[in-house]
This record gives C-alpha cells, sequence and structure tokens, in this order.
C-alpha cells in the first residue's frame, strides 16, 4: 500500500495517542503475524484473525499481546513442516 | 537484538516465546531480511489517525464527498489513497447532536488500520471491549465524553467483514479554517467514537 505523505505530517499520528508497543517483543511478535499472514496465507488474514479470536476468549483477561502470541503460536502450528522451496 | 550493558535482563517467559516463534518463521523463510522493523516503523509513523483525520475534514467541507462518504466508506478512502488491508469494507457513521456514534470490537480488535494506525491499547483491553456494549453511557462519561441525557447512542461492533469510522460533528467557530487546519482538529479518539471535538 502506498500511503501520501507530507514530512510537517509526521508528527501527527502519535500526537492523540499513547504508543502501541510497550515494549520490544510486543513489535516483533506485530510484525511476525504480519511476515505469516503476508508470505505464508498471500495476505489473509482470516486464518490468524480465527485464532486470535479463540486465544483472547480462552483467557480474556490476558494481556492483548500476549494472546495474540498465543494466536501466532497456533497459527504455526498449521502451517506445513517444510515450505515450498 | 540490542545489547542492553554488561548484565541484560533474563528474557520473560513471553519474550521467550517471541524469539523461539521469530527463530523458527525466520528459518522457514518467512520472515524477509528487515521485514519487522519496516512493517512496525509504517505503522508507528506513516499510517496513523492522520489519514481518518484527513478524510473527515475533507468531509467537512465538501458537502459531495461527505455524501460519497456515507454511501460508500470504502471507495470514498481510497479516493484519498487510503486503504488496503484491513480496511477493505469502511463504513463511516455519522455523529449529529442526537446520535453519538463508538466503535468497538467485541471478539477480538478489528479496527480500521488504514485510516486509523494502530488500534490503542484501551481499545483492545476486555474492559473497554465488554462495557462499550453494556454500559456505553457511563463507559464514555468515564473516558472524559460525556453526552447529554436525550442523545442517543450507536455502538457498532466491527468484524473482519466492516470496519467503522465515526465521523465527528465539525467544531463551532471553524467556519474560516482551511482543510488542512481542519484536519488538524480531529482526533483519533473522536473518530474512534470515544471524544468530541
Amino acid at each position: 500500500m502506498t500511503v501520501p505523505l507530507s514530512l510537517s505530517d509526521l508528527d501527527l499520528p502519535r500526537r492523540n495517542g499513547e504508543l502501541a508497543f510497550d515494549a520490544p517483543w510486543q513489535s516483533t511478535v506485530f510484525g511476525l503475524a504480519a511476515a505469516v499472514v503476508d508470505n505464508a496465507f498471500g495476505g489473509d488474514r482470516e486464518p490468524f484473525r480465527q485464532q486470535l479470536i479463540k486465544a483472547i476468549a480462552a483467557e480474556p483477561a490476558r494481556p492483548y499481546w500476549e494472546s495474540w502470541t498465543a494466536a501466532l503460536e497456533a497459527v504455526v502450528e498449521t502451517l506445513p513442516e517444510r515450505p515450498a522451496p | 537484538m540490542s545489547e542492553k550493558g554488561h548484565h541484560p535482563a533474563p528474557l520473560s517467559p513471553v519474550e521467550q516465546r517471541v524469539a523461539a516463534l521469530e527463530a523458527l518463521l525466520t528459518e522457514r523463510g518467512l520472515v524477509p531480511e528487515g521485514f519487522i522493523e519496516e512493517i512496525t516503523r509504517r505503522y508507528e509513523s506513516e499510517i496513523g489517525p492522520l489519514n481518518g483525520a484527513k478524510v473527515v475534514a475533507r468531509a467537512w467541507v465538501d458537502p459531495g464527498y461527505k455524501e460519497r462518504l456515507l454511501a460508500d466508506g470504502t471507495a470514498a478512502i481510497a479516493e484519498l489513497g487510503f486503504g488496503g488491508p484491513e480496511g477493505e469494507h469502511m463504513v463511516v457513521v455519522e455523529n449529529t447532536p442526537a446520535v453519538h456514534n463508538v466503535i468497538v470490537c467485541t471478539l477480538c480488535s478489528c479496527y480500521p488500520w488504514p485510516v486509523l494506525g494502530l488500534p490503542p491499547s484501551w481499545y483492545k483491553d476486555p474492559p473497554y471491549r465488554a462495557r462499550m456494549v453494556r454500559e456505553p453511557r457511563a463507559l464514555l462519561a468515564e473516558m472524559g465524553c460525556p453526552l447529554p441525557g436525550d442523545a442517543e447512542i450507536r455502538v457498532w461492533d466491527s468484524s473482519a467483514e466492516i470496519r467503522y469510522l465515526v465521523l465527528p460533528q465539525r467544531p463551532p467557530g471553524t467556519e474560516e479554517m482551511t482543510e488542512a487546519e481542519l484536519a488538524g482538529l480531529v482526533t483519533r479518539d473522536s473518530m474512534i467514537g470515544v471524544a468530541r471535538l
């Protein structure tokens, strides 16, 4: 996706928002999930989303990015052992 | 992984799990070099509430655009160059003096990423997801957005199929402002519906 940008705008996205990630592992697991969606599922987010719904439902009070981690683990379980070369 | 002095803290259990996932997925060739840094940077700095703010400001100054936006959010948002993952089926809901809209995702964290960036932490937390459906008026008041008793509150539950964006009311006294100046007034929270401008 291409997003038009001007330099003067760059400070705005954070103006009224807290940082989305509180620790480096959270941005890592976010990026890993994006990589799996893009590179293992051809951009289809639904398999990951279904696992995220299950992970959150299983432990509703669990911190969000930990549920995200559990969902990614579950999705990875479903991947074939060996990727196509 | 960066060096953190001579005594790095041991990894927590979840950090160990993420490190194991990263090693496994990298070994399988699913994580190109620099992918994580790039996607995180884009979501943190390029794609953010500013995109949504531009959509709102355009709707305030251009009645024809507003009409298209409310009729087909996805297409009207694409007119401004925004779209892509998590924003394919956008529905824009308009606040009026009588109706206040607010968005939530009760199941997980569906969110209109191309126009609002990454969801704030509270959006993903169980209390928000549960209470916004059960007692929106009380929760909105707690979040600093008290509403008049006669205002109708509409809660929109996002899903994989539909992502909502709130079109806030244009604040009074802004008639002389340019579109760019107006965009600067539009906050992320106002487009989620937990704040009024």
